[in-house]
């Protein structure tokens, strides 16, 4: 619109692609992949493979009768075992079964409505085999399968393979209720909608090498974090130390190296590791280390160790010395060394291979541990960075379910196990249907899905926060709830480091949205186009490398491995190579021809000579368009092709397959040259002398796809500071708008609604893939940035209040109240009734006017306050005295409306829930017109209330007739530098001229020139100002007035959901001092600072009556003699205190109750405080005291 | 009329431009105080009919009561008659609930969808108990344009689909702009202080055609223009000046300060009132005066009373002088 570059339509064909064409790729991967897909691949791998593998990974139970005394009954065989195996699994549609058992498809309006789960059945084929052994040793078997054995239910997630709404049409969605913009991933629990955050981890399996800050007792660290692939346990840690050059203690000749082992006490010195894995021989040893013999530099670090080691000469003796340091105490020497051999071969590094004769490969991969961490001690290298997005996993819902699942299947084998080991040693059949406890495994996946506690309930080692309500409050919050994750690092951690936005976060994370405060930071958002591995299976590289001649450990002698590349798959050294270069090319062909998977990282690291391939779940990658010989390979016609949909196959999937475009992870992003732009390259090509690169291998689609959902939204980002794209991105959730089309059809607890939002003025290219223009979240008002009156100070805005009685900003408050009628055993059922005085016990003080015959508000019934809006009843218990009629018969459990609130009866639905309990959700709305007080923001970070409305007539007028519908004060702009806003508003009133939409989208080269020379086309002053006059006076403004439309928010918090006083009021039960909170028409507390300010008046009597007589004032009688309370009749007027016989001596005291309550605390703890109220005189007290 | 010097000025309207919702007019020899007044009458004081109280019978469609209720209070409906009624809640001729020939106009509407195509439920579908009282509609009195035209349907109220219904009844009341904008008759009222330009002859001449071209582009109005046969630049259109400066920035970043002279008169003002269409703009501003008359009565009527006198002392006695 404003300097786009023009397109030549002559020489289109081998002509490179434009900016714009890049939207019509981008288009293409958004149309294919939506906005959610890391959710949906992550979840689909789950249900596909991961769930069928654990099934599979189990181990078959295996029963055999304990030998029991069972007197009388002698069996023909002398052993029976039964052998269960875990077959087959099958996974049904969502499903729900009636407590009629009536059993049906489940969708997701009804799931939502009734509170159900969204869950599908899962089977799995078990086969029982019995094997009798006869007393002659013959074996006689005996097998039974069992098909399809409901084993529990798996909650689906929303639009994944399984869902019911799968590839449904827009327009069968929209029959079913439910949103077509709504892009599922998420899960309903309960009938709540549950997200899991993906949570971040550091990657396994890696070599990390840290320095360590001096003074310290180590100088360098090696870390491996190993855990196998299929492998259900917590990795399994080795460090690498090297001690700090030895100081005034010890006087050692100093830097040894250390490795601790698992379930190892102490340190082992290195040398000693390798001896005990059978490699004795020094020079075998430095052969794995060094490789390099003529490298002395090296060699001489290892001296010391070789010296400190020097007493353990072979390996018996080696694992000896390991196996004393080990758990068991007191066992013979054959045992340690047993002990020792299995630690070394199960627990140390067990990703290179936990089964036997893996020595040899352990001992290479320990031997690079060292040599890389003698790398750093040279300064041959730089430590690593813990920061960096490529040492970094992300979990996703599939891993984090399939743990789950696989703890929940252990456990439900575990209970067949011992349930059937029960009826073997009983004697009786076994039953399979009876063993299969279905409820382990549907309730466990429900509950840690409902509670948002990863991990089975009380028990350790439990995250919190895993599964959380989906925000649905506007649209785009719903999809950054979507695309959001989590670091679990302590939240008090002061470290800045995990926080700051770090290099390899580019096109990953968006660098603006995070939340601000304890979770700054830590809690991140995925960019755009960040796509997040599901993960492949490793064996396909390994066979590929196996064909081009990767030679493995058996075939080679140490002293090739300087020479050639060293392979790593997923951290695993499997071998070396001679022709890296010629590797590295295949590989990255066959990716990009697809033949290889093609989210397959190919790191080569030519300094390290290294070739590290990964193929695990949780990386993050992100497409980039392939650049050779400084041309995209991508063409004008292909994006033609694209966007005319020629071939019914083609699409973002076919872009990939043809080579143009790969995935790149933000490891192998490191060993890429990335072109900014497509003009860059033209650059590059044109006069490489100035260019900043020959050697482009990638080329950014766009680089604002850096940006995450809400920070898409903010027009021009690049021209604002950074804060305040991040207070925007966190203002944007809170903007009312239309948070999904079937919001009538939902029964939400809470929901806003614009009466007339409107799509933005001066849009981002990438708005329209967030559906922006369809479900917005503002209107575009005029604004003007001027002083007028005053009542703009201080961050508030002046309102037209003619503008807010045609409807601007007015928006519908939705709440909605819930209950059922509970049973209690089999008789006791709650009813849904209207309450009678008569009978009913505890009734509400508000009315029940307006609850119908059945218990019920009726739509279109207008309540307010306390209000009765659900009538529900609990019948009491009857009396056994039974001599008369009970006057109450019932207890009142209905529910009141908040009594802040008011509203009409919008819907009522009465339904049945799992249980099939009569259930009832019943939905209230309120309008909500601005007032003084409301919170509104433009999409800039600036946000403001409301400090006054002005009618048309007192507002400046132009002299063409425009009152503007908000003025902000122009000293919300210098110090916040939002400069991005007052070009949105000039581009905002150049299309409101032109009709046509404005584009803010960052990294751009449209400029304020561009649009100035545009708007002064239109007749407007170029720089957006203008000449207004005085509402109140009619003269002229002598400042010129900046004015024009910009998209403004409404955010949700409303001086009516806040508004609260108290005289007084309610009080806690326990100390009577005021309630606290305005939902319980609580006091407002008057808190440390505040005593402090009226003790530094001097202000006494009011401190006592703010703390004391407002709050919890009371007053005992306490005996003179003892100082304890003495008993009070204040009617008859007689005062005693047993103890002491007195009765005359008793004086009035007023205390708090707080204080009260105190000392009858102390004294249920045989501590007596005592008051005295005179001054203690001579007379021992204490020794007349009871 | 004594003959001491009165301040009493005879202010003139002359009528430029008037069409049934818009009006241009010049309003001659008097203050801004004055303009103003009527500005702000024509936005918040002249009363209209609209639609004030709503009741449902049955809706089914997708806008609940309320929003509805805000959406009819917002057409604007014909009221000529509106200066004659009584205000609702000054009507003693009635209790309020609507119908009363003095303070009220019903309306009834009864819509229902029976096909499977869309309804628009449009301000043609209310039906008015009172011929003149009727929601504006640009179109009917000329129905040239196709029947389909937009404009033609009418405001819309609501969409309904097959089996949606909507049913009520609608009391209009009269109203100002004040208590509520749907109650405003005007569109927008603006007024421009007229100015006065003189551009320095000598100065502009020792322009070249370029400068003068570029200088001439710097208004972003059409104010100026370059006269292509004398080469000299001539004012076009002074009113189309908005005092934003610009010119003369241009001509101080040229060194050519004072090259024009701009003065903004301040006893003369170029009004432009445009209609919703609720009454033609002109009965507007004839309705304006009259209440702006109405509301001097009624700040004369208190002199009488003592305490007025001494609220206003100087200036009563100044407006006693002025004696109108």
């Amino acid at each position: 619109m404003y300097g786009g570059e023009e397109e030549d339509y002559e020489k289109e064909e081998e002509e490179e692609i434009t900016q714009e064409d890049a939207w019509a790729v981008i288009s293409a991967y958004f149309e294919e992949k939506g906005l959610v897909r890391q959710q949906l691949a992550s979840f689909d791998e789950f249900i596909q493979n991961t769930m069928q593998e654990i099934v599979d990974e189990s181990a078959d139970i295996e029963i055999r009768p304990e030998s029991q005394h069972n007197p009388g009954r002698a069996t023909e065989y002398s052993e029976t075992t039964y052998k269960i195996n875990f077959g087959q699994i099958y996974l049904s549609k969502p499903m729900m079964t009636e407590s009629d058992g009536e059993t049906a498809t489940l969708f997701p309006k009804a799931a939502r409505l009734r509170n159900l789960t969204y869950s599908a059945p899962l089977y799995v084929d078990i086969t029982k085999h019995v094997v009798r052994k006869g007393d002659d040793g013959d074996e006689d078997g005996d097998r039974e399968d069992l098909p399809k054995v409901f084993i529990g239910k798996v909650p689906i997630m929303l639009r994944s393979n399984y869902c019911t709404l799968f590839q449904n049409s827009d327009k069968d969605l929209t029959e079913l209720g439910e949103c077509p913009y709504d892009q599922g991933g998420y899960f309903i629990i309960n009938g709540s909608e549950k997200v899991l955050i993906a949570q971040e981890k550091m990657s396994t399996n890696h070599v990390y090498v840290f320095k360590k800050r001096q003074p310290n007792k180590y100088a360098y660290v090696g870390e491996v974090r190993s855990m196998a692939e299929t492998q259900n346990r917590p990795a399994s840690s080795m460090f690498v130390r090297m001690l700090s050059r030895a100081g005034a203690k010890g006087g050692s000749s100093g830097q040894y190296i250390r490795a601790t082992l698992p379930y190892i006490r102490t340190e082992i010195p290195i040398i000693v590791v390798f001896r005990a894995l059978g490699f004795v021989a020094d020079k075998d040893i430095l052969e794995h280390i060094c490789y390099d013999f003529s490298d002395t530099a090296m060699m001489e670090l290892l001296r010391p160790s070789l010296e400190e080691a020097f007493v353990i000469q072979n390996q018996q003796v080696a694992l000896d010395y390991i196996g004393k340091r080990g758990s068991t105490v007191g066992v013979t020497r054959e045992k340690r060394i047993k002990y020792a051999k299995e630690i070394l071969q199960k627990e140390m590094l067990p990703h290179v291979g936990v089964g036997e004769f893996c020595e040899t490969k352990k001992a290479y991969f320990f031997g690079y541990i060292i040599h890389r961490l003698l790398l750093c001690a040279l300064g041959r290298r730089a430590e690593d960075d813990r920061d960096h997005y490529g040492n970094k996993r992300l979990d996703l819902a599939g891993p984090l379910l399939g743990g789950l699942f696989r703890m929940l299947f252990r456990k439900l084998t575990k209970d067949v196990r011992g349930y059937l080991q029960k009826c073997v040693d009983n004697g009786k059949e076994i039953n399979l249907a009876y063993a299969v406890k279905a409820k382990t495994i549907t309730s466990g996946l429900k509950y840690s899905l409902a509670t948002g506690n990863w991990g089975q309930a009380n028990t350790a080692g439990v995250r919190a926060g895993v599964s959380q309500v989906l925000n649905r409050l506007t649209y785009a919050s719903t999809l950054s709830h979507l695309r959001r994750l989590n670091s679990p690092i302590g939240r008090e951690g002061k470290l800045a480091k995990p926080r700051q936005l770090h290099n390899s976060h580019w096109g990953m994370m968006c660098p603006a949205e995070t939340p601000e405060g304890q979770a700054c930071g830590l809690v991140k958002n995925l960019a755009l186009m960040a796509h997040i591995t599901v993960g492949s299976a490793a064996n396909p590289i390994l066979e590929f490398l196996e064909e081009w001649s990767t030679e493995n450990f058996e075939e080679i002698s140490p002293a090739v491995i300087p020479q050639s590349t060293k392979i790593f798959v997923n951290g695993c050294w499997v071998g070396i190579h001679r022709d890296p270069e010629l590797l590295v090319r295949t590989l990255r062909q066959l990716r990009r021809q697809v033949d290889v998977n093609p989210e397959v990282g190919v790191v080569r690291d030519i300094r390290l000579k290294e070739l590290r391939l990964y193929t695990d779940y949780g990386r993050c990658s992100r497409p980039l368009f392939i650049v050779e010989k400084q041309r995209l390979l991508i063409k004008k016609s292909d994006v033609r092709a694209l966007q005319l949909k020629e071939a019914s196959e083609s699409g973002w999937h076919e872009l990939v397959a043809k080579g143009f475009i790969e995935y790149v992870d933000t490891e192998e992003e490191e060993t890429t040259m990335i072109s900014m732009t497509i003009s860059d390259l033209v650059n590059a090509r044109n006069n490489p002398e100035e260019a900043y690169s020959k050697t482009y291998t990638h080329c950014e689609i766009h680089p604002s796809m850096i940006l995450g959902v809400c920070g898409s939204i903010i027009p021009f980002p690049d021209h604002n500071q950074s804060p305040r794209n991040t207070y925007q991105s966190a203002m944007g959730k809170q903007a009312m708008g239309i948070y999904v089309t079937n919001y009538q059809l939902r029964m939400d607890t809470l929901a806003y609604v614009l009466y007339y939002p409107q799509k933005p003025l001066v849009t981002t290219q990438a708005m329209a893939h967030l559906h922006f223009r369809q479900l917005p979240a503002g209107i575009n008002a005029i604004v003007a940035i001027a002083c007028y009156s005053g009542y703009n100070q201080e961050d508030s805005v002046i309102m037209n209040q003619s503008s807010i009685d045609r409807g601007f900003f007015r928006s519908i408050f939705y709440r909605s109240y819930r209950d059922e009628e509970k049973k209690q055993g089999t008789l006791v059922k709650e009813e849904f009734e209207r309450p009678n005085r008569e009978n009913t016990t505890g009734m509400r003080h508000g009315s029940y006017d307006k609850l119908d015959d059945d218990g019920l508000a009726p739509p279109g019934t207008r309540v307010s306050g306390e209000d009765v809006i659900i009538g529900k009843t609990t019948p009491l218990p009857q009396d056994e005295t039974g001599s008369q009629a009970q006057r109450y018969t019932k207890r009142d459990q209905s529910t009141c409306l908040r009594h802040s609130e008011s509203g009409m009866i919008d819907q009522v639905l009465l339904t049945t829930n799992a249980d099939g309990l009569r259930f009832v959700k019943i939905r209230v709305r309120s309008i909500r017109i601005p007032q003084i007080g409301d919170k509104f923001s433009s999409r800039h970070g600036q946000k403001g209330t409301v400090g006054m409305t002005y009618t048309q007539e007192d507002m400046p007028w132009t002299q063409e007739g425009i009152t503007p519908d908000i003025i902000v004060n122009p000293h919300a702009i210098p110090s916040r530098m939002t400069i991005g806003q007052l070009i949105e508003c000039i581009m905002g009133k150049v299309a409101a001229h032109m009709g046509k939409e404005g584009d803010a989208t960052p990294f751009t080269d449209v400029t304020v020139d561009n649009i100035s020379k545009a708007l002064h086309k239109c007749g407007y002053q170029m720089r957006g100002f203008e000449v207004m006059y005085n509402g109140h006076t009619g003269r002229r403004l002598y400042a010129h007035i900046f004015l024009g439309p910009t998209y403004y928010q409404r955010l949700k918090h409303m001086v009516d959901d806040k508004i609260h006083s108290r005289g007084r009021g309610p009080v806690q039960i326990l100390t009577r001092q005021p309630a606290e909170g305005r939902s319980r028409d609580g006091g407002l507390r008057f808190g440390e600072m505040e005593r402090d300010c009226m003790i530094a008046h001097g202000a006494a009597h009011f401190l006592k009556e703010r703390l004391f007589d407002q709050s919890d004032a009371y007053r005992v009688h306490v005996c003179e003699i003892c100082g304890l309370v003495a008993i009070a009749n204040l009617k008859k007027n007689t005062y005693e205190c047993r103890g002491c016989k007195n009765k005359t001596e008793i004086v009035q005291v007023h205390i708090p109750y707080a204080c009260k309550l105190l000392f009858q605390e102390l004294m249920s703890m045989a501590i007596a405080p005592r008051m005295f109220t005179k001054e203690e005189k001579k007379k021992v007290v204490h020794k007349k005291v009871p | 009329m004594d003959t001491v010097t009165s301040y009493t000025r005879f202010p003139t309207v002359r009528i430029r431009e008037l069409k049934d919702d818009y009006i241009k007019f010049e309003l001659k020899d008097t203050d801004p105080s004055i303009a103003n007044a009527l500005r702000r009458i024509m936005i918040a004081e002249v009363p209209t009919l609209a639609i004030d109280l709503v009741e449902i019978e049955t809706n089914s469609s997708v806008l609940n009561d309320e929003f509805l209720s805000h959406r009819l209070g917002l057409i604007p409906l014909k009221s000529e008659r509106a200066m004659e009624m009584r205000l609702s809640r000054d009507c003693d001729a009635c209790d309020g609930d609507g119908s009363c020939m003095y303070c009220s106009v019903e309306f009834t509407l009864n819509v229902k969808c029976t096909s499977d195509q869309t309804l628009d439920v449009t301000s043609h579908d209310l039906i008015s108990s009172d011929p003149s009282v009727v929601p504006v509609d640009n179109n009917l009195a000329q129905d040239i344009n196709g029947f389909d035209a937009p404009e033609a349907r009418g405001i819309l109220i609501v969409k309904l689909r097959r089996g949606q219904e909507l049913k009520l009844r609608a009391i209009a009341r009269k109203g100002i702009g004040k208590d509520h904008a749907k109650w405003s008759p005007a569109a927008t009222v603006a007024f421009q202080f007229e100015p006065e330009i003189h551009i320095n002859e000598a100065l502009m001449e020792s322009l070249s055609l370029e400068e003068k071209k570029e200088w001439v582009d710097s208004c972003p109005t059409k104010v100026f223009e370059v006269d292509p046969q004398t080469q000299q630049v001539v004012v076009v259109d002074a009113e189309a000046y908005t005092y934003d400066e610009e010119i003369l920035k241009k001509a101080e970043a040229m060194g050519k300060t004072g090259l024009v002279d701009i003065i903004s008169r301040d006893d003369s003002f170029i009004f432009t009132v445009e209609s919703t269409g609720a009454i033609q703009a002109s009965q507007m501003f004839i309705n304006a005066i009259e209440i702006l008359k109405t509301k001097l009565d009624a700040v004369r009527l208190s002199f009488d009373t003592e305490e007025a006198d001494d609220q206003f002392g100087e200036l009563g006695a100044h407006m006693r002088g002025g004696g109108m």
